[in-house]
């Protein structure tokens, strides 16, 4: 299936997502990150943060959780999401993340690319109010077709 | 604990993490965790009919296993920028080993920014996940 090229660079509508502790120690307790300071308050405030922060591949959570509309997004674009394939992710971290955050989340399609393997790249912009906290790329890849 | 700039140096090697056989159960922890229910990744039958011979971990799983080695060693305050590709796939019952080291230090105005490779590989080296990190010190 061709890809709708007309969506290269195009912005989708923020989402909000509420940062709650009990994600994190979700998220650790199943990675087997048994690191204090990511279940306890206090353990972290003695480490020199102001709460649990939320650890570093957050941004995919708040994704799945906050815009699973990106499915819909992908279809729309021609992309066959029972073959897609996860390539590469990267963040940029310029502010931490902690409990109680209302964060924005902006996706936009970053780079795509069509042929015989198809390559999208999504990128995702988290603001709490106007400052940008961090910035998440998923580039995934459709195989060709046997 | 915090590192210290002055005692880092090029090829110095970040202490390595040797996590828990991957279960099933961890499995379905983290797609219920991340909000991941891809049944690839939970359900035996459904992964073989998809062609696999069994269930496949979440990439994404193993890039915040591979996580842990950073945030651990620097400091999740320090961590700059992480990025992974997907190399191979996981299988519960796979034991995973997570490495890197440091490839170049940038001073700059009174800051240094420290690049490191990492990866995580399986007990015969089969490599799972490699990316790169940047810290801030």
């Amino acid at each position: 299936m061709a890809l709708d090229m007309s969506y290269k660079g195009k912005e989708f509508p923020s989402y909000s997502f509420k940062v709650e502790h009990c994600k994190i120690k979700e998220l650790c307790g199943a990675i087997g990150d048994k690191n204090p300071i990511y279940f306890d308050s206090e353990e972290a405030k003695k480490d020199g943060y102001k709460d649990s922060p939320a650890p570093l591949t957050f941004a995919s959570l708040m994704s799945f959780w906050g815009y699973p509309e990106i499915w819909n997004r992908m279809t729309e674009i021609g992309i066959d999401i029972k073959r897609l394939l996860h390539a590469k992710e990267e963040y940029e971290y310029l502010e931490l993340i902690y409990p109680g955050d209302e964060l924005t989340g902006t996706v936009s399609v970053d780079s795509l690319r069509d042929g015989k393997m198809q390559m999208a790249c999504f990128k995702t912009t988290f603001k709490r109010g106007s400052e940008v906290v961090l910035i998440a790329k998923m580039t995934i890849m459709v195989p060709p077709a046997n | 604990m915090s590192l210290d700039i002055n005692k880092l140096s090029v090829g110095d090697i970040i202490p390595e993490i040797k996590f828990d056989e991957v279960t099933q159960v961890q499995l379905i922890k983290y797609a219920g965790a991340a909000g991941d229910f891809n049944p690839i990744h939970t359900v035996p039958s459904y992964a073989k009919e998809a062609g696999l011979d069994g269930t496949i971990a979440h990439g994404m799983l193993i890039m915040g296993m591979l996580g842990k080695l950073i945030s651990d060693w620097s400091g999740i305050k320090h961590v700059t920028k992480y990025g992974v590709s997907f190399k191979s796939k996981t299988v519960p019952g796979d034991t995973l080993i997570a490495k890197g080291e440091i490839k170049k230090i940038t001073p700059g105005d009174g800051f240094s920014l420290v690049d490191c490779k990492v990866y995580i590989e399986d007990t015969s080296g089969d490599v799972k996940v490699d990316g790169k990190v940047t810290i801030k010190l």
